[in-house]
């Protein structure tokens, strides 16, 4: 028995893929093939785990047709376009550009083709693509078949742990501590390179329907990787920008796409198609365009907002009334048990809760990756939404796959795994267990609730010099509180560990936002103060990092040249 | 709130425990039924009911989803 086996169950692994999701499969996948040994550890089993679990409806990609907006010329044009400030095209070029061809045949390789039934490709032009990009397609059973091939390529699963530390070993990082949220078993998984893939931060900000848990992305992604990746050292880039979205009334559901991508309009309460007067692509426009335009209609006077399909042929409404389900698996379900027909009634929206993602569809916000999905840290690889480059279906897929060649590569230029130092371990156990030592103290609920009203009120659509501030003092007033966190049972201990995470993320969200003196994509980053997109100052990312204990702030200027084939 | 699962159908397999992203629902394995042990936490997925080969699983969205 190894000494480390007293702290708990040991596993060693080439690559470890921490978070199973959409991008975490793809790099098992990657890693395997490129000959390395590869274990993934997820909260949840890979079959349904992460944002896309329950199914995805489309495949953003260029095809190469001749048409001249469906290349990668045009694509990367769009990409900085929509996304100017935010997007690195050299990255996105070797890891969404490079591996979309490959991405696009694996996924008929393991049976689930992009596709129709009669071999063509059915795709819909929306959120501010200059022509149809999205592939409509049937994820439904993506994610099980995915995780099929990931276990089919030799890739150990450790289900139902969550992770919640990076171990590191001089600088570099040797693997990770968690538990395991049925049984409570310490688990020590020493790697030669990981790869992070836990999406984004969801349940941050005020759920409009007052239901923590309805959110648009997956709400058991909290932000692990970013937090875990931050405190060991990684630099983390985007993360000012607010995400919201147009979701129906009550429902915080996907399908935005589909229903403006199949002709959909947003109309007012008077009736008005109003998106032409916020974006010359009228409902076709960029989502935080749609999302602002729902806003001030609302603020207005001119709400509620509504979806209209009605002048939909009846083809079109039996391929959108699919494709929503493929989408979101309960919407189909919701706007029945709801009373609405598609076909004559209008589908009222609302903006969704606040989420840490990317502003965009091209990229995200976390952990920063070169262009080998590489982070700042040695042997820690990143992908999908957690990181700062890849996020949405196709480029989680491609980028995924990027990032589980790049750990693979890396860790054959590994002789042995690192050494773990034993007083981390020790560290960490103490830290994650104690909420359940605790007789009294505060709910993760409490916390939790407390967190999304400072973060809502003042880092949400409205944001000054003084709401960040103010929203900064009170987060270091609740940090204090993490020590009377209580925890009853092994699953709230879990809850604990996700309402720390968060409580990082939003400290960073806030930093990043107190440096971003400018306005950029409307009210993802509405600095009421500096109202105007400054591109002479602010076209590039606020990166953060640890240095010493303190958040260092630096600057990553970008531009726009489209780079060479 | 959504998952609701007859128990009359229920195997007690525990695919739904399994496969639930948010660790909503956990196997009572005494009595081989799946319980949707935390309700107020479902994000509606709905890869409890597509995973069930019983047919077991509604989704009922509760009148504070439907009605405000």
């Amino acid at each position: 028995m190894s000494s480390l086996e007293q702290y708990g169950k040991v596993f060693e692994t080439d690559v470890l893929v921490v978070g199973g999701g959409l991008a975490g499969v793809n790099a098992a996948i990657a890693a395997a093939e490129n000959g390395a040994k590869v274990t993934i550890v997820d909260k949840a089993a890979i079959e349904r785990s992460g944002s896309m679990g329950g199914g995805i409806d489309h495949f953003a990609a260029y095809l190469e047709t001749g048409e001249q907006w469906d290349t990668r010329q045009a694509y990367l044009a769009y990409a900085g376009k929509i996304a100017r400030g935010a997007v690195n095209l050299r990255v996105i070029d070797k890891i969404y550009c490079g591996e979309l061809p490959a991405a696009i045949e694996r996924l008929a390789r393991i049976g689930n083709p992009l596709t129709q039934p009669d071999g063509t490709y059915y795709r819909t032009q929306s959120l501010g693509q200059p022509g149809p990009y999205m592939i409509n397609f049937n994820g439904k059973h993506l994610k099980p078949r995915l995780a099929k091939e990931a276990r089919r390529t030799g890739c150990r699963v450790l289900e139902k742990v969550a992770v919640t530390d990076l171990l590191t070993s001089d600088g570099a990082v040797s693997g990770v501590i968690g538990f395991n949220i049925r049984t409570g078993e310490v688990i020590v998984i020493r790697a030669k390179a990981l790869v992070l893939s836990t999406g984004n931060t969801n349940r941050l900000f005020e759920n409009p329907t007052g239901l923590p848990f309805n959110t648009w992305q997956c709400p058991a992604d909290t932000g692990a990787a970013q937090s875990m990746a931050f405190r060991a050292g990684a630099a983390v880039a985007n993360m000012e920008y607010l995400r919201l979205t147009v979701v129906p009334k009550g429902f915080s559901a996907a399908g935005l796409n589909a229903l403006t991508g199949m002709g959909g309009k947003l109309l007012n309460a008077l009736g008005e198609e109003f998106m032409p007067r916020y974006h010359p692509a009228g409902n076709k426009a960029p989502r935080f365009k749609l999302v602002e335009g729902v806003l001030f209609e609302n603020q207005s006077g001119r709400g509620p907002v509504f979806m209209d399909c009605r002048h939909l042929s009846r083809e079109d409404l039996e391929h959108l009334n699919r494709t929503l389900g493929y989408d979101k698996d309960t919407l189909p379900d919701f706007i029945r048990q709801k009373g609405v027909d598609l076909s004559k009634d209008l589908l009222e929206l609302m903006v969704s809760e606040g989420m840490q993602s990317g502003p965009s569809e091209v990229c995200a916000s976390g952990i920063k990756i070169d262009e080998e999905c590489a982070s700042t840290l040695p042997a820690v690889y990143a992908a999908g939404d957690c990181a700062d480059q890849t996020r949405c279906c196709s480029p989680t897929i491609a980028g995924g796959y990027a990032a589980g060649k790049g750990a693979a590569k890396y860790a054959q230029s590994v002789a042995e795994l690192r050494p773990v130092d034993e007083e981390q371990i020790v560290n960490a156990k103490e830290r994650v267990f104690a909420p359940l030592k605790r007789e009294e103290g505060l709910s993760h609920r409490e916390f939790e609730d407390i967190l999304r009203k400072i973060l809502w009120e003042n880092l949400g659509v409205v944001r000054t010099d003084g709401s960040i501030r103010n929203a900064l003092s009170k987060l270091d007033k609740l940090e204090a509180y993490k020590d009377r966190l209580v925890a009853r049972n092994l699953h709230e201990l879990m809850r604990v560990n996700e309402a720390q995470e968060m409580l990082q993320v939003g400290r960073l969200s806030a930093v990043a936002s107190l440096h971003r003196k400018e306005t950029r994509f409307g009210v993802f980053h509405r600095r009421v103060d500096y109202p105007e997109t400054d591109d002479a100052n602010f076209c590039g990312q606020i990166v953060l990092q640890k240095r010493q204990g303190e958040v260092k702030v630096t600057f990553n200027p970008l531009t726009y040249e489209i780079p060479e084939a | 709130m959504p998952p609701r699962i007859d128990a009359a159908k229920c195997n007690g397999c525990g695919t739904c425990d399994r496969h639930c992203p948010i660790d909503v629902i956990e196997l009572d394995k005494g009595k081989r039924l799946a319980v949707v042990k935390y309700p107020d936490e479902c994000w509606h997925c709905g890869s409890c009911r597509l995973d069930c080969k019983e047919g077991a699983v509604e989704i009922v969205f509760p009148p504070r989803m439907l009605l405000v």
